[in-house]
């Protein structure tokens, strides 16, 4: 009997913290590291008799993160209530665009097992507002076995957009490069910031096992997983777990399951969330867009990181890995592209800023703003170095320098006592004199032919090279040498 | 004459002129309030302190030191605000209804709060956690509801205009049966917010008086543009100053077709007849329009719909961040169910089951979603009939106020009984509800309804059908 | 009868509504009256007409993304009796 294969299906539900500087319906700040419930109102406390207001910018940080993620923009959507109750839920329904959201479809693309370009199709993308966070008694701060929980509303009302994909992923690390390249092609948007560590990005994954057997296990959606990491782990306990039933030819239950990052397992939700359907939000009429409105957000957009990658590779030559390092910032890839458009060879240029300028941004632990050599600058360093009129470690020495005095490179230059363009001719024959003269015996030894290996020889050429700071050609070393012995 | 007996728009003059002060007239209104407030029962809460507070201050504004009061699901910073309903506590709101607010700076002195229907579910302002308001013209009898306290108030003479709210009749059916004057506005006119939600789409705020002129008044003065309500219409400006000789001389005035068949109790029929015969004597057409779908349709689409968004609205009262709780629960579901099973009452309870039922996964589609598209084909029915006519003519209710206790134990019957106040709602049009006379010593009243933002319009015609039937008088409050 | 009093009864639990026997008696004569009421809707065809209709064509309005702090939030945390310190203490949230 042929060995059974299972194909894991799994679409992920994506939480990113849209960027706006008041809540979604109302004027309250969205910084969640006030001192707690500070930043409320009535509005988002759900008083009694408040309405929502609509927040203009997060409309436009919507329709952004919608254009980054290849989707359409609906001109008119609706905001609807999601009824569930919750201590963290102020008006015991969240107001959530579930039903006829803010874009249509679009996709993401990442590599297979094969390494070929593959569509995970995003099925859209919606508005909705954040709840409380819940902080709970127990040691270990989790909900388990806390008999009281504390709640703080500041994070109530903050502005998200949801995304929801297909279940086109069919990997861990499918996952993990979708949600990565999702998350680049958003801040690049301007839409959000993703600050995993600030929690602006939560996985949700429906996993589910397909058998070559023809069996199909039920979907299990697990929760709570809040870095690339836990997605990667989660999903990939999953697809052990489900397999392991379907083996033992048990049944998947259809369920709800916690991931549990310490344990590294997931394990049945014991919360009751049962949603209902939805009703339409009777306190916002219809959002319009407007077809010049979408214009105007296109025009904003940059260039994607994952596409800039490939034009790297394919226009400049650039190495696959390295063009993902230079892309993955938005403004580093700009200064890159700043060297190159001030004349430097793009292949040593992007080497130049992956090894040295990151570097020298993780020792200082600066932003690229902060980084003191202007892009031109290194662009004629880049260049000097190429055409040999300094050495590569010269070139480092001088980039140091710069970096350290602020400094241009001719100055950097001069104070390190580097003659541009190396040491050639009689300077060099000046040079090479002064060596035989302080190695009388080694020059005695040659002259006798006792020098078999030339070991000799290659001693007083790497003298000579350390007399011109390396700046003189090896070949003319060894034949101004030959023709003086 | 008692200060107290005055009508809104000569207390505004004597108070400008100076002829009298806002403390004399405060002092007319609380003895007339005193001596009645034990047959009636209209307040939840008295504001007195409140209200000599404002007084020692300087009032300005077109209102200055007019006495008034609000239904109690209207916020009020700092003074407890109930929807007449225990699970609200004793919350006291961190700020003003919008509404308010505009009658606050425009001079007017708060003397309290008075009673509905709890969260205003209700036509008889009995469903109260504070028990029932009765009657002024007589107090074996309802008041009506949601509104009822509004209308007693202002019927019983304790103060010259009261707000209320509508949602399916809540103003037009207490108004009608206390026999005072009352507007229910275009949606989208008056701000709702600070307005305790109940129907969202329906919900809209508006006054109580009696006269037309002094409901022009008012409407002058909470007609505003808020950007605090989403559903309040922008690009409008209207214009409710007062006319003295109108005219609806040409002007379209139809009957319903599909209603005629209905019966209604002889005081009302009558009244139909004699405000055709006036509204004929000044040069109108009366005709008639279709509303099939209406007459059939509107009131399971109605209750559909707002018990729909009724059971959302009120998901938010679980005892955590206001109102009456329990601090003794072992887990957050015991809180969440013993405040709320404790806190609403009896009707409010159905209706939120009823809600809930109507939007579960497995029914919404036939209920609520169905209920929203025939909310559609009914809009689309009055905007033809406003094609046809300039105003429809009903009446408000098919039948007297019943006595106290008298109410149908058949729910679905009482709710029948709202026919011809809750389209209105339903359409999002204006209905005002006017008197037209007494029959033995009750009030009769009618309804004129627009097109939306005919608001103006419907009240210069009540100015002139006033004018015809002379205005209600001061009912006796119980008091011999 | 559309709904049984049990069925009711899982509905006013999901509405966090503890019903005691006569309550739940009248819920369910209510309910079920007032869904015969809805069964009018079945005479209408409402295939293609528009659903989740506002009373007009309103555009919702938008708000500049301005910080606005509110300036009386110890209002709002006076009127709750389960704040502890500067946080809201709810009881256990897990089902046992």
């Amino acid at each position: 009997m042929a060995e059974l294969t299972f194909t894991p299906v799994i679409g992920i539900e994506i939480h990113i913290r849209l960027k706006s500087d008041s809540k979604l319906f109302c004027s309250c700040s969205t910084d969640t590291d006030a001192a707690p419930n500070t930043n409320i109102c009535p509005v988002c406390m759900g008083l009694p008799g408040t309405l929502p207001r609509l927040n203009h910018k997060v409309v436009e940080q919507g329709i952004l993160a919608g254009l980054a993620l290849n989707c359409g923009i609906r001109p008119k959507s609706l905001f609807f209530r999601k009824s569930y109750f919750y201590p963290d839920l102020p008006k015991g329904h969240q107001v959530s665009q579930c039903d006829l959201p803010i874009t249509t479809s679009g996709y993401i693309e990442v590599h297979d097992a094969e390494g070929n370009l593959k569509k995970i199709r995003v099925h859209h993308l919606h508005l909705e507002e954040d709840v409380g966070s819940l902080h709970h008694s127990a040691s270990d701060g989790r909900l388990e076995g806390a008999d009281t929980s504390y709640v703080d509303y500041n994070r109530c009302g903050t502005p998200l957009a949801e995304i929801v994909s297909e279940p086109d992923v069919a990997s861990a690390a499918e996952a993990v490069e979708y949600v990565m390249n999702l998350r680049r092609r958003v801040i690049y948007s301007g839409a959000s910031d993703v600050e995993l560590e600030k929690g602006m990005m939560r996985f949700d994954a429906n996993v589910s096992m397909k058998c070559s057997d023809g069996r199909w296990g039920h979907k299990v959606e697990v929760k709570n997983m809040n870095s690339f990491k836990a997605l990667e782990r989660a999903i990939e306990f999953e697809i052990k777990r489900q397999k392991k039933l379907m083996l033992n030819g048990e049944d998947v239950i259809q369920e709800t399951r916690h991931w549990n990052d310490a344990k590294g397992i997931t394990s049945p939700s014991r919360v009751k969330e049962n949603y209902r359907k939805f009703i339409v939000e009777p306190d916002l009429p219809p959002l319009h867009v407007t077809q010049e409105w979408i214009d105007r957000m296109k025009a904003k957009m940059p260039e994607m990181p994952d596409v800039k990658a490939r034009r790297y590779v394919s226009e400049m030559k650039i190495p696959p890995e390295v063009a993902d390092v230079l892309t993955d910032d938005k403004n580093l890839a700009a200064y890159f592209e700043a060297c190159v458009a001030a004349g430097a060879n793009p292949v040593r240029a992007s080497h130049w800023v992956r090894t040295e300028v990151l570097r020298v941004m993780n020792e200082k632990q600066w932003k690229i703003a902060d980084f003191n050599i202007k892009p031109e600058v290194l662009a004629s360093l880049v260049a000097r170095v190429d055409e040999g009129k300094i050495s590569t470690t010269q070139g480092k020495e001088v980039f140091d320098y710069m970096t350290a005095n602020n400094s241009g490179v001719d100055e950097a230059i001069k104070k390190l006592g580097i003659t541009e363009g190396g040491v050639a001719g009689n300077a060099l024959n000046d040079v090479i004199q002064t060596v035989l003269k302080n190695n009388p015996d080694v020059l005695e030894e040659i002259k006798s032919g006792k020098d078999t290996k030339g070991k000799k020889l290659k001693f007083l050429q790497g003298l000579v090279m350390k007399e011109t700071k390396g700046q003189a050609k090896p070949q003319e070393v060894a034949e101004a040498l030959n023709t003086i012995i | 004459m008692e200060l107290y007996e005055y009508n809104l728009h000569e207390l505004t003059e004597k108070l400008k002129s100076k002829e009298i002060s806002p403390s004399e007239l405060f002092e007319s209104c609380k003895k007339r309030i005193d001596a009645c407030e034990e047959n009636i029962h209209a307040f939840i809460t008295h504001t007195e302190d409140f209200a000599k507070a404002q007084l020692n201050k300087e009032l300005t504004g077109i209102f200055a030191g007019v006495p008034t009061v609000l239904k109690d699901n209207l916020c009020t910073k700092g003074i407890r605000t109930t929807a007449a309903s225990k699970i609200l506590g004793n919350w006291r709101p961190p700020y003003d209804a919008t509404a308010w607010k505009d009658l606050r700076e425009a001079g007017a002195v708060l003397m309290g709060k008075v009673n509905m229907d709890e969260f205003a579910m209700g036509n008889t302002c009995g469903n109260s956690a504070f028990g029932p308001t009765h009657n002024p013209n007589d107090i074996s009898r309802v008041p009506g509801g949601s509104s009822g306290g509004s209308a007693a108030a202002v019927s019983a003479g304790y103060v010259p205009f009261a707000l209320g709210s509508d949602t399916g009749g809540s103003i037009r059916q207490p108004a009608s049966y206390c026999g005072v004057y009352g507007l229910k506005p275009t949606y989208g006119m008056v701000s709702r917010y600070g307005l305790i939600s109940y129907g969202s789409s329906l919900d809209q705020i508006g006054p109580f008086a009696r006269t037309v002129r002094d409901l022009q008044l008012v409407m002058s003065v909470i007609s505003n543009y808020d950007p605090m309500d989403s559903s309040c219409f922008r690009e409008k400006a209207h214009d409710f100053t007062h006319n003295e000789n109108p005219s609806i001389k040409g002007k379209k005035i139809a009957l319903v077709k599909e209603f005629q068949g209905f019966t209604l109790d002889a005081p009302i029929a009558d009244a139909m007849n004699k405000i055709k015969k006036i509204l004929e004597d000044e040069g109108a057409i009366i005709t008639e329009v279709s509303l099939p779908v209406v007459a059939r349709y509107a009131v399971a689409c109605y209750y559909a719909l707002a018990m729909s968004e009724a059971h959302t609205n009120l998901e938010r009262y679980d005892g955590v961040r206001l109102g009456y709780t329990v601090k003794d629960a072992a887990g957050i579901k015991e809180m969440f169910e013993r405040v709320r099973s404790y806190g609403f009452g009896p009707e409010v309870k159905s209706r939120i089951i009823a809600g809930t039922c109507l939007t579960e996964p497995t029914r919404c589609e036939e209920y609520y979603v169905a209920a929203t598209k025939v909310r559609t084909l009914i809009a689309q029915e009055f905007s033809r009939a406003f094609g046809e006519t300039d105003f429809i003519l009903q009446p408000v209710t098919p039948s007297m106020p019943p006595k106290i206790g008298e109410a149908d134990d058949d729910a679905m019957k009482g709710y029948e009984a709202d026919l011809y106040t809750l389209p209105v709602n339903l359409a999002g049009l204006p209905g005002l509800s006017f008197f037209t006379g007494y029959a033995d010593k009750l009030p009769v009243g009618l309804q004129l309804i627009g097109p939306r933002w005919s608001d103006p319009e419907l009240l210069h015609a009540g100015v002139i059908i006033e004018r015809h039937t002379g205005s209600p008088k001061i009912a006796n409050g119980g008091v011999k | 009868m559309k709904l049984t009093s049990e069925e009711v009864n899982e509905i006013a639990l999901e509405s966090r509504l503890l019903l005691n026997e006569a309550e739940l008696a009248g819920a369910v004569r209510y309910i079920n009256n007032f869904l015969d009421m809805l069964d009018r809707f079945r005479e209408l065809d409402l295939k293609d007409v528009e659903p989740f209709s506002f009373a007009e064509a309103l555009e919702c309005p938008l708000r500049d993304d301005v910080v606005t702090a509110f300036p009386d939030t110890e209002a709002i945390l006076h009127e709750s009796e389960h704040v502890d310190g500067s946080y809201f203490k709810v009881p256990r949230i897990m089902e046992e």
